[in-house]
Order: C-alpha cells, then structure tokens, then sequence
C-alpha cells in the first residue's frame, strides 16, 4: 500500500511542479518563533521562508494575514470505518490502516479540512483495551491523494478503565487493566528477548557445527582406519559391528512468530510511542509505576483527567499528555466526573508537552476553538499552538515532515485571516503538499 | 491583570470584600451591548447600580479606582438553564403545571451557580424540563447572592416529543394542542394571561415540523415569548421572524452538527431575535460562550453573538430593565475579562454582582 | 486533477436549488388533455395563471411560457396516502378522539410528501394513525408548497376518521397482558371496537338532549349524523365493511366512505343499497393485503365502477414505485378498468368523496393548477410521469432527462 502511494505521489509530481508564493503578515515558522514576508512552495516542499523570498516566474501567488503549519488532531478516528472505532476486540498488530473508509464522513472531513486541521493521528478500537495501531494521515479530501499517510505505524493506542459500550469498569478491573498493559510491553519485551536469544544461540551453534564438521575433515583418514580396525575386530569377536552415531548438538529451537509480541516488543524498546488513554487517579498511579522499570518506553497519556498531581512527575519522565479540553457537563462518563478545562495550563506549567486531541469522536473540526479555550483556562499560548502543531508532530515522530514552517518540511500549511486562536479567524487557504485545497 | 488603586483616603484595607458604595473601574476595553467597544472606558458604580459608563466618565474625586489593563463587559445571561434543580424540573404524572413556579427548585448556594460565575454568567433563566406540555412558570435569578430577578415568570411550554410519554395523557401533538387550545380560553389563569399578551411564554420546538407547529399554534393565538430549540429551523427563519417571537438556542458541543449551526446564523440573518440556553447542569457553563464561539466560526456576526449571550438574553427574559448591558440604572453586574469576551482565549478575572465582587479578583 | 473545494460553489447550489419554480403563467400544450370532468381534448391545452387554471380546450392557447407533453391531467389525490405515521400523533389517552386535529400531527419536512408529490399525488387527505377508534379530524392538503400548514390547505377539517377491525384494538394491552393506565379503557376486541364506535354516536345524540351528558368532540360527532361532515372509517374485510355499512344505516350517515376496503367487492347489494363509497387500497400481486390479511383482485375496481358505486384507488403512501398511485390506475386497468374510469378513480372520484372536488380533481377553468405531464398516455407502463405543476408552479420538472 505504502508503495503504491509512493508511486503514486511520483507521478503527481512530475506533472504538477508549479511553485506556489505565499505571502503573509505573519508567518508564524514554529511555536515562539515568527517571521514576515513569504513562504515559496515547489513540488509539495517549502523551499524558502522569510521577508526576503521573491516570487520565481509563473507562480501562484496567494496571500493572507497569518501563514501557520496546518493542526494535527493527535487523538482522532475520523475517516475509521464505524465499526472499527467501536471494536472491542482489536489486538496490539491491529492497523487503523485496515480499517479506513474512505467514503463515509467526507463532509465531516472536509469540515475539519477547511478549520485547519491538516493532520490526524487516527486509531481504530477507541474503546477496546487495545486498540493497536495509530497512524499519523494527511487530511486528504479522499485520502487517496499522494502521501496520504505520513506514518505507518506511529503509536499503539490502549485505554484503562474508560467507559465501555456504556457500561463502568468496576474499580478492580481498572488496575487489572494497567497490569494487562504492562504485561503486553513485558510480554514482547520478553519475546524480542527470546528472539535474540535464539538467533544468537543460532549462530553458536551453527559455528559448532561448522568447526565439527572441517575437524571431521581434517580426521577423515585416521576415522575411517579406526573404523575398519574396529570392524575388524568386531568380526574376530564375532559380534556384529556398531557404527558409532555422530551425536549432534541439539539445535535451538525456533521461537513462535506472534505478531502482537512483535508489535509490543517496538513499544517497549522506544520505536513507536504507547498512548494510553487513562483518567482516574489510581490509574495513572498504578501505569506510572508499572512503567517506571521500561527505560526505553515511550509513553503518552491521552485524556488524563485527573493528571494534575501528577504534573511534575510526568515532566520529569517527559511524558506528553494529549489533553481534550472540551466543556462537559454533570452528564459526563464516568471517568471524566473530574474533568477540568484548566488541566492542560496545569501540565504546561509544570513543563509538560501537552497536545489537543478532539477525543476521537470527529470534533476535529472544533479542535482550534479548544485550544482557544485551553488558553481561555490558563494555558500559555504559544504552548497551545505548539499542541496543535509541533508537538504531536514531534510525539509522532513526523516532525521531520510536518508541524511547522520550515524549509525542507512538507507544504502543509493554513493561510488564515486572522490569529490562529481567535474565534473569528478562518482558514482562507488550506494547502496540502503544495496544493490548494480548501479556497474561500 | 487587575490593580486596585485606592485613590481614596477613606478606603480601608480589610474592605476587599464588602461592597462599596461608589467605585470606578477603568479598562482597557469597555465592551458595550450593542457590540461596540471603548477604549479606556470608566465605569462607575453606586449603590450596586451602574451610575455610568463612557470614556469622559469622571467620578467624584475620592472615589476608589480599579484599574484593569483587559475588558469589560456585562455579566452574561444564560437565557435556558436547569442549575440546581436536580431531577426537580419535570413531572413524570401529569402533563400539565401550569401552576408550577420553578422558583421553588431554586438553590441558590447549589455548586451548579459557582461554575456559572467561573463562566462570567451572572444571570440564570431557570426553567422546567421540556418533558412537560406545561412544566411551569420560569425564574430569573443572579447566580449569586441568592438575588431572583423573576419569581412567576414567562410560562414554559414544550410541544418538542419529549413531553410526550405513552402512559401520561396527551401522547400526541393533537392530544396536546386540543388540550391547550381549550385552556387558552380560561378566564383567568396563566393560560388566560398568555392569551391576553400579559404573560410571556417559551415553546420547546427542536425538529423543523415542532417549530412549524410551534408557530403555528403561538400564531393563531397571538403569543408572545419565544421558541426553545429550533436546531434545524433556518429554514423557517422568515416564519420565525414574522411571528415575533424569539429563539432560544444551544447549547452546542464540539462537532455539532453544522446544519444546527447553520440555523442560528439563518435565523440572525432573517432578524429573529436571539438567545443562548445552556441547558446546564448537563451542559458546562463553559459551553456557552463555545457555542457562541462555533456560532462565529459559522458565520454569525460577532456582535449578534454576543448580544446573545446579554442583552438580547435579558430581553428574552423579560429583565432587559435590570441586566444584560452596560447602562445607567441597571444592576452593576460585570465580568472583568484577559481580553475580548467572545474570544474563547479570554479568561474571567473577576465577576461582580449588585457591585459586589463574587469571583476572582486581584490577583 | 484535485477538486479545490468551494464553499461558494455550495451556497450557490443550495439556493439555486430551492427557489427553481417558476409561478407561469402557462400554455401547457398536449396530443391529450384529459380533464376528467368527461372530456378529453386531442391536440389540446391547459392556461393557468396565479395557480389557477385559467383555460382548457382544444387547440386554442393564451399567453404564457409554453409547456409540452404528451398528455396532460389532474393532479391526483389520495384519500389514503397516509402520511401521519409518526407515534406522536397517536392520542393513546382517549378512544374517541373526535375533536382533535391531525393537522396538528402533520410533520411537513416528512420525506414522504416529496415522495408523493414527486410520483404525482398533489392532494392528499391526512388522516391519522389509525390506532384510535376515532381518530380525529382530518385535513386535505397539498403534498407540496410552503412548510406551514395554512398554505397549503386545500380544506380543514373535511372529514372525521374512524377505525373499525382490529387495529385499534391491538396495542392496547401491556406486555404482561394486563393494560395499563388509560389503556384500561381501550377495546381489544373487534366487536369491542364496534361498540366503542356506536357508543360514541349515542352519548354524542344523548349529549344533545341533555348538556349534563355531552363531551369533548360530541359536536363533531354529530355534524356527522346531520350530514355536514364526511366519515371515513377504516374497514379491510368483509366484517368491517358490514358492520360500517350497518353504522352508515343504522345512524343514517349521508356521506360515509370505507377506506382501504379489499372485501368490498364481496358485498356488493349491501353497498349498493346503503351508497357507501369505497377506497380501495394498494393492488397486490398476491391479493392478500393490509393487517386483516383481506383479499382482493385486479378486478374488484371494475366491478365496483360496474355497480356503480363511488370508489377511488390508494397508494397508501407507499415506498415502493410499484405501489404508488400512478402505477394503481394501470393495475386497475388491467383487471378491465377504462382509461377514464381509472383516471376518475385517482383525480375526481376521491375529491368528490370529501368535498374538495371545487378546488382539485379535475381541469376545469377555475380550479387549482394542479396538473400532470405525462410522456405517454397515463397509466401506460412505459409511460412516465414528466412534470408536476401544483398551484400553477413547475415543481417536478423531468422533461429534460426523458428526452
């Protein structure tokens, strides 16, 4: 699949290479940095950035007051097939990217297009203790344009204790379910272990067996005259004659191919991120314990409702916690009975790397009002423009792509009319590897 | 930031708290209900009530002075709440209680009114559930202080299907509307003052065909009030506009329905009078000024939403001679804000009620 | 080729789409007019001007946008059609609902009216779910037009709905057998259904002489006895119809018609007699049709319209194209039914039934322009309908995708 859209993605190429000139008031490269003048596009990728870029010949030339990196929904299911987002049954190898309906929702993706979010980290299971697989898609009207996934494998998505098909996990449970966690990450720990193990008692033995056998090579001569004199004498003796058996070392055996322990065994050596979704105090008591020991696990908390005692803990293990700062009221699940709008300042404040999600429940549409509100709360603003772009850009290891302004990086970019947090403010232009894909 | 300048000699230290009698606020922004905005503007206050407000506003010398480098504005008014009554609101028995006065469910220490405030909402509509045909008469209080502006007010009625239940006489629209129909022509009684115009009324109506039904029932009969609802009435928006009533609507939640949004923006455009309701406590004050906020972002004229969420609120409401602007005489009830009000960025730094400082404060 | 998204593009379709209709005046020109007042004009056309038909005739014309088709008629009107189904408009607290109003249960954004309208059903009577005895007063409205109900009002309170058979028995009992509440009250048998309705018409005489007894509704009740308002009672099989033929006489009911009424054909001396005027429902492939499972054929209509007794054919709302009024006349047809009879049957014959037949029914110089453009003759199965005009406006306009 990655492939095709890979050739795919070379052939648009060849035909659309016209460059586009974007000229802005503000062009805000990354969080706390900004600059004016323009930004030039050639074939998908930001060539230049600054007041001195000039509009090479034959450009599109566009313009607006603020130039920003388009939002990245770090906790999405949009664009999942229904039954997918609501699967109980889903396992760590699991792949949202399976999952994928292209045809159902488009208005609400088109929606979430045009307010700027250009990006989604989108997962199937959204319920399921393990959902699986997150990746990180380009908001692409169809997904099927060039590049529409920007990472395959970007996360594996779990949750602990939340409300499930409306039914409370008793209290119990919930702990069970942070050890059921920490077990899957021991579990492929253990298995990538038993692989290593294996492929190096392998080579050993298949060392001893070369050695052995040139070393029967070098004896050929002195074995087979030992042979016939025992033969020999085997026949003085009149007794029948027993070829002695080459006793060979046992061969290691093959460990079991389990993909799942595959898959927990890249979380817990650091490849890709485990975002656990996980509210309530003992939980996320329990869950920073039990991963105290995985020194390479790279844990994000999602949702976190009552996170805040936890603030600084979290900055010191560098933690991020995507945040949903939605208003709920009094007819909330559960989990959420603490939920506070000013949880992302507190976490900010406390140098934690916070990043908005809309909750997997297609807000992404509304997701710059909710930062708007996170700010409305107490978070710094700079820290929630970083939370919509650089951050899960970062988290989700595609900020080599994606996520801020800057040459080099995909042309993933919202011409807006006013500040990004501003309520009136729309999006004038929405562009996508270069293209324009929204207009108004 | 809010400094306190005690301009004046006479003012004691340990009266943070206590009401004063005459005090001035200077902001940076003065945001007035008819959308417009003064910079640097003076508000001043006494007695609890606003004596002025302009830009040249110039208090007696000696009257203490509170400096705000962010806005100001009037407190909001949440034109549709349930804050504080509990399950309290609606009668699983009888269909009809006219009678009812939801004052009685009213809590005014309930912690539903202490978010409120934390939202800059300073003034409540409390109303019945929409469970019933006619649940009540609604009330209008402060959401601190225990103030009620409105004891026995406009009569709430509910032709939404809600009100509708299978073991509870009426379990139709025509059961209902017969039902009212032969009420209207009481003598005396709420029914006979809604009929006569003395008495305001808000209809639940949510799906096209209830407000259609709504309008047609409040027409023939010369009601005045306003619809709950209408989540997907732009399209009767003319209608709505030639009946004169008003139109309560939201709350609206992240990923709203855009058809819903696109409603409040036809209704304006077509100049039906409008309102925010919250719904709360099953909504977060908070999800008021968001609702505005998505209004906006769909295309509602940043002005109407905020009257919306004031004045036009306090007219719905029938308290517009009390609260919802910035105007002489009215209750000095005002939100001390980081920056513009509708900006969903903007913080609450302080709320006062009756000239009373009931949240945040200097910091 | 990516699209660039547009939202002015979309603004613009959705309000190009909504005010499309054009208010005439019109020539509509056709090989046929048939007027279904008797008369079929060959080479023929229809004026209409501020939605009223201003000229019908032969050749001729008058000024205006000129229409053609192949052949023209009325619009048509269901007496059946249906289009109250919502719960909510079912008032489970009373079996004799007699005074209130189904004009109040009307749900106008209801898919179902451009459902009808679109298949060329201009007038329908509304009636309510019949799961009352009686079920309230019913309302002839047009299925398409503004989305209030005073516009498009063709008659309020034009006929009184009753229900006989078992529908308005069924419902009335808990899940555990025993009823509850007001449903205590309520028949659950067919002959407790029947009683329920004769009842109602003695309390409604008794209240007349003694204002201690009258009640909600005894009025309308006896507006019917006095033969100023139109009964239509719901009555499938051969029982119901008997036992609303014995009401109608019993009480002498002046204008009384039995709505979906398969078994009709099985009675025909009682109908004759008593001069009650049948709706047939929907033909079936099977003959067996609606709750009662009563049967009926192709030619129940021709034998009806051969004893003479007033019938009209339904489409009772249906769903499926096959089903729908335009496709019943062809039905009926085919069981030996004459082109004008079968015409009558879906346009006249029906707005005759409720009164309505000054305002719809027939094109005739001072009624509703209401009409039907048909690419072939009507009922035909390879003929289509290809354009509706509803109070002198082209609101169905399919010309161009026929051609």
């Amino acid at each position: 699949m990655i492939v095709c859209l890979g050739l795919i993605a070379l052939s648009s190429l060849a035909q659309e290479s016209t460059a586009l000139f974007v000229r802005a008031d503000r062009i805000l490269v990354q969080p706390g940095e900004e600059t004016t003048g323009a930004v030039l596009i050639e074939n998908g990728i930001i060539v230049a950035v600054g007041p001195g870029v000039a509009a090479p010949e034959g450009a599109r030339e566009i313009s607006g007051a603020v130039v920003c990196a388009g939002y990245l929904d770090a906790w999405s299911s949009l664009g999942v097939e229904p039954a997918s987002v609501r699967d109980g049954k889903t396992s760590p190898a699991t792949s949202v990217l399976d999952g994928l309906d292209l045809f159902s929702n488009d208005h609400l993706r088109l929606d979430s297009l045009e307010s700027g979010v250009t990006a989604l980290r989108i997962q199937s299971g959204v319920e399921a203790e393990v959902g699986g697989l997150s990746a990180v898609v380009r908001n692409d009207p169809g997904q099927d344009g060039p590049g529409a996934v920007l990472m395959e494998d970007a996360c594996v998505a779990a949750t602990i204790g939340v409300t499930r098909n409306g039914k409370t996990v008793d209290v119990f449970d919930r702990v069970d379910e942070v050890d059921d966690i920490a077990d899957l990450v021991e579990a492929g720990l253990a298995y990538r272990e038993s692989w290593l193990d294996y492929e190096e008692k392998l080579a050993e033995w298949e060392k001893e067996i070369a050695e052995k056998e040139e070393e029967l090579e070098k004896d050929f001569k002195k074995a087979k005259k030992k042979r016939d004199e025992d033969i020999e004498e085997a026949e003085e003796k009149g007794k029948e004659h027993k070829e002695k058996k080459y006793k060979e070392d046992k061969k290691p055996k093959r460990p079991r191919t389990d993909t799942d322990k595959e898959t927990m065994a890249r979380v817990g050596s650091g490849e890709i991120p485990l975002v656990v979704e996980v509210h309530r105090y003992p939980e996320i008591r329990e869950l920073l314990d039990r991963t105290e020991s995985f020194d390479r696990l790279r844990l994000i908390l999602a949702g976190a409702t009552e996170a805040k005692p936890f603030a600084d803990e979290l900055a010191m293990r560098r933690i991020p916690v995507i945040v949903w700062p939605t208003p709920m009221g009094v007819t909330r699940p559960d989990e959420f009975r603490m939920h506070d709008l000013e949880l992302a300042a507190t976490l900010d404040d406390a140098g934690v790397q916070v990043l908005f999600g809309s909750g997997g429940h297609g807000a992404a549409r509304d997701l710059p009002a909710l930062a708007a509100l996170a700010v409305g709360h107490g978070l710094d603003r700079t820290a929630a423009f970083e939370a919509l772009t650089l951050g899960p850009a970062r988290s989700f290891d595609v900020a080599q792509r994606i996520g801020s302004v800057e040459r080099g990086k995909d042309a993933d970019l919202l011409v807006l009319d006013g500040d990004p947090l501003d309520v009136a403010t729309r999006a004038r232009f929405v562009i996508l590897r270069g293209e324009v894909v929204v207009e108004r | 930031m809010i400094t306190t300048l005690l301009v004046s000699s006479l003012a004691l230290s340990g009266a943070a708290v206590a009401p004063q009698p005459s005090f001035a606020v200077r902001a940076a922004a003065v945001h007035l209900a008819d959308g417009t905005t003064l910079e640097d503007g003076v508000l001043w206050v006494e007695n609890g009530t606003i004596r002025a407000v302009g830009r040249g506003v110039e208090p007696p010398a000696g009257t203490p002075f509170i400096e705000h480098d962010g806005a100001l504005s009037a407190g909001i008014v949440a034109a549709h709440t349930h804050m504080g009554g509990g399950d309290g609101l609606q009668d699983s028995t009888r269909a009809f209680l006219p009678e009812a006065r939801v004052l009685h469910a009213f809590e005014p220490k309930h912690s539903d009114f202490e978010r409120a405030l934390a939202a800059g909402i300073t003034t409540a509509v409390l109303a019945p559930r929409e469970t019933n045909v006619a649940g009540g008469r609604i009330a209008v209080v402060k959401t601190s202080g225990g103030t009620v502006l409105e004891r026995d007010g406009h009569l709430h009625l509910s032709l939404h299907t809600t009100a509708l239940w299978g073991w509870r006489e009426p379990t139709s629209w025509p059961g209902a509307l017969a039902h009212l129909e032969r009420r209207l022509e009481e003598r005396e009684g709420p029914f006979a003052e809604i009929a006569s115009g003395e008495r305001s009324v808000i209809i639940e109506a949510w799906d096209r065909h209830e407000v259609s039904r709504a309008l047609e029932f409040a027409t023939s009969h010369g009601l005045r009030g306003a619809l709950r609802g209408g989540h997907r009435a732009g399209e009767l928006a003319r209608r709505v506009r030639s009946s004169g009533l008003s139109m309560i609507v939201g709350p609206f939640a992240p990923g709203e329905d855009r058809e819903h949004l696109r409603s409040v923006v036809a209704l304006a455009e077509a100049g039906v009078p409008l309102a925010f309701g919250l719904d709360a406590p099953a909504s977060d004050p908070e999800a008021l000024r968001l609702s505005a906020a998505l209004c906006v972002r769909e295309g509602l004229e940043p002005q109407t939403a905020w009257r919306a969420l004031t004045s036009t609120a306090a007219q719905v409401a029938g308290v517009a001679d009390r609260v919802g602007s910035l105007e002489r005489g009215l209750d000095a009830d005002f939100v001390l804000w980081s920056g513009p009000p509708l900006e969903l960025t903007s913080r609450v730094e302080a709320v006062y009620i009756g000239g009373e400082l009931v949240f945040g404060g200097a910091r | 080729m990516r699209n660039v998204l547009s939202t002015v593009c979309v603004l613009a379709l959705a309000s190009s789409a909504t005010a499309q209709d054009d208010a005439g005046p019109w020539v509509i020109r056709a090989d046929r007019v048939y007027t279904a007042a008797g008369e079929v004009f060959e080479g023929g056309f229809v004026a209409v001007a501020n939605g009223k038909i201003v000229g019908v005739g032969p050749g001729g014309g008058g000024a205006g946008d000129e229409l053609e088709a192949v052949c023209v008629t009325p619009g048509m009107v269901d007496l059946g059609a249906r289009v109250v189904t919502h719960p909510d408009a079912v008032e489970q607290s009373t079996e004799v609902a007699a005074s209130m109003r189904v004009a109040h249960a009307l749900d106008l954004f209801d898919p179902r009216w451009k459902r009808e309208l679109e298949s060329g059903v201009t007038t329908v009577l509304a009636t309510p779910p019949d799961s009352n005895v009686i079920g309230g007063l019913c309302i002839a409205v047009k299925t398409g037009g503004l989305t209030d109900v005073a516009s498009r009002t063709v008659r309020a309170d034009v006929a009184l709905r009753g229900s006989f058979g078992t529908q308005p028995s069924q419902g009335n009992q808990s899940s555990s057998g025993t009823p509850q509440t007001f449903y205590v009250r309520r028949p659950t048998t067919r002959m407790g259904v029947e009683w329920t309705i004769r009842k109602a018409f003695y309390d409604a005489l008794a209240g007349a002489q003694d204002p201690e007894r009258d009640f909600e509704g005894a009025d309308v009740l006896r507006r019917v006895l006095d033969g100023e308002l139109v009964l239509g009672a719901q009555a499938w099989s051969t029982q119901d119809i008997r036992t609303a033929i014995y009401v109608k006489e019993e009480f002498g009911i002046e204008r009384m018609f039995v709505d979906a009424a398969a078994e009709a054909w099985k009675e025909p001396d009682l109908l004759v007699r008593s001069g009650m005027a049948v709706v047939l429902p929907p033909l079936s492939f099977d003959g067996r049709v609606g709750p009662e499972n009563a049967f009926f054929s192709w030619h129940s209509a021709r034998e009806l319209d051969e004893l003479g007794v007033p019938f009209a054919l339904s489409g009772h709302g249906a769903a499926d194209p096959a089903a729908r009024l335009a496709y019943q006349g062809g039905l009926a047809m085919r069981g030996g039914l004459s082109l004008e009879a079968a015409l009558a049957a879906v346009t006249l014959a029906p707005a005759r039934m409720i009164g309505i037949d000054d305002r719809v029914g027939s094109l005739e110089v001072g009624k509703d322009a209401d009409l039907l453009l048909w690419s072939g003759t009507p009922f035909q199965p390879t003929s289509r309908i290809i354009g509706v005009m509803l109070d002198g406006r082209l609101v169905v306009d399919r010309r161009e995708a026929s051609e």
